[in-house]
């Protein structure tokens, strides 16, 4: 494959000075996002999301001018959205913007940090982030399948509502309970005080 | 090697008797894989020679093959016994350095967490007024568009790296963040349209102007010398030179504002890959 003769004439290009685009741009206003690579992507790939009227050359003359990274080579594709309805599932059906992607061979690598510890997310308020997003994902889950209501034995009962009925039956169980007051002398026994011979009706309970 | 050229049949041969009486050669030395196809006639014998006979090829691919007899493959298989080096895990390699001053760093705006806390997204100027960029020349308009032109990378950047790493909130302070970087861009661009009309303006202006040469040739402004024709016209010169003065003027910014003719650039003037000097933030 590599022949002395291929060699000699690859390592003549690397000496070429590199070919840009005669066009100047002055004023452009793209927006480039340079985006985490995959788990077992090599270090001298470099994944950016790129607006769709880019090409690779736009990109390693952009990179190269306004980044100072040098690029070998560039490999480009589109994200096609799925189809989606408006306002929920009764609008008109379209299909959202498609997204460009570029994949840039570097010269020199570049080794991505790892993303922090879930401890170390406390500055981005990760705590009720993770509370919001589980709310999110169950009441989301509840909407698709509408039908599907948990029977109360397939619930996990509330701790509250478990300690109550504890409590209850610990009352029950003992037999009587006092708030252990005494109560004033005028409340006294009704049925002792009142005699039913005056024709008062009393009302019980 | 005689063993070696041994018919194969006289092979087996050999085999059979070694085992009733030693006195053939060696079993290691006789081959007891078949080299040759069983046939013992000669291959170029060929009974039918009329134009149009049959062909005598073997239409048997695997005559004579036996795994009973331990015959092998008629053809020699193309393997070798050399241990094949085995991959090494990704964890066991040496851990790629990436270069502190690599130019994709400046898609960061926090070296560690990718995307900075909405605590420090926050904190942020105000934009940049017309009024302030009015004053200011092509060259400083240019750069401080970049810086934003940056800017706006960085939070791009950021909020990707945010939804995708899940790292919590914060996609609120960013967009409020790019909103006031996008007014800064559109300011640039309303002090550059407000210098183009003023050039054109001037360039009208200066047709009618008998003290403004456009042509190209020459001086392109010549004041008349209104002191010697007298007090009386000196007033009326005065507003004529204002007016000129302030189309020239109109007409350097312009020139300013106008992007350069196109130039093919020179491949020896491109600067190697050493690290630009960090372009001043937000």
């Amino acid at each position: 494959m590599a022949t002395p003769t291929a060699a000699v004439a690859e390592a003549v290009t690397q000496q070429l000075p590199r070919r840009f685009g005669n066009k100047q741009i002055f004023l452009p206003n793209h927006v480039i996002a340079f985006i985490r690579p995959k788990p077992k992507q090599p270090p001298n790939l470099a994944t950016f999301v790129v607006p769709l009227e880019f090409n690779k050359l736009d990109l390693r003359d952009y990179l190269y001018h306004a980044y100072n990274v040098e690029v070998t080579s560039v490999r480009s594709f589109i994200n096609q959205p799925a189809p989606r309805q408006k306002n929920g599932n009764i609008g008109k059906w379209y299909r959202p913007r498609s997204q460009k992607m570029m994949i840039a061979e570097l010269v020199k690598p570049f080794v991505w940090p790892d993303p922090p510890e879930e401890k170390d997310r406390e500055p981005f308020d990760y705590k009720i982030f993770k509370k919001m997003e589980h709310e999110r994902t169950k009441s989301m889950e509840r909407h698709m399948d509408p039908a599907n209501i948990p029977l109360r034995t397939q619930t996990p009962t509330d701790e509250v509502r478990a300690a109550l009925k504890k409590q209850a039956k610990e009352f029950l169980d003992s037999g009587e309970w006092s708030n252990g007051r005494k109560g004033d002398d005028k409340w006294t026994e009704v049925e002792t005080d009142v005699p039913v011979s005056e024709g008062k009706v009393m009302n019980k309970e | 090697m005689a063993s070696a050229a041994i018919r194969p049949s006289l092979g087996a041969f050999g085999r059979i008797s070694s085992a009733a009486a030693a006195t053939t050669a060696p079993r290691s030395l006789v081959s007891t894989t078949q080299t040759a196809s069983l046939s013992t006639t000669t291959s170029l014998l060929k009974r039918h020679k009329y134009p149009g006979a049959r062909d005598n090829k073997d239409y048997s691919k695997h005559r004579g093959e036996s795994a009973i007899r331990r015959t092998g493959t008629r053809w020699r298989l193309s393997m070798s016994d050399e241990p094949l080096p085995k991959p090494v895990p990704r964890e066991q390699l040496p851990p790629i350095e990436t270069d502190p001053d690599h130019g994709l760093w400046e898609f960061f705006a926090n070296r560690k967490t990718v995307a900075n806390a909405p605590e420090e997204d926050a904190k942020y100027g105000r934009s940049w007024s017309v009024e302030e960029l009015r004053h200011k020349s092509w060259d400083d308009l240019h750069r401080l568009w970049w810086v934003c032109v940056k800017e706006r990378n960085r939070i791009a950047t950021a909020n990707w790296e945010r939804n995708k790493s899940k790292l919590g909130f914060g996609e609120a302070e960013a967009l409020a963040r790019d909103r006031e970087v996008r007014a800064t861009m559109r300011a640039i661009k309303h002090a550059l349209t407000e210098r183009f009309y003023t050039w054109e303006d001037a360039v009208k202006l200066a047709e009618n102007d008998p003290e403004v040469n456009l042509t190209g040739d020459g001086p392109a402004f010549t004041p008349r010398d209104y002191l010697e024709e007298g007090e009386a016209t000196a007033a009326e010169g005065e507003q004529q030179q204002q007016v000129a003065e302030a189309a020239e003027a109109a007409e350097e910014t312009a020139v300013k504002a106008q992007p350069a003719p196109p130039v093919t650039p020179d491949p020896a003037m491109i600067p190697a890959s050493q690290p630009q000097a960090e372009a001043p933030r937000l």
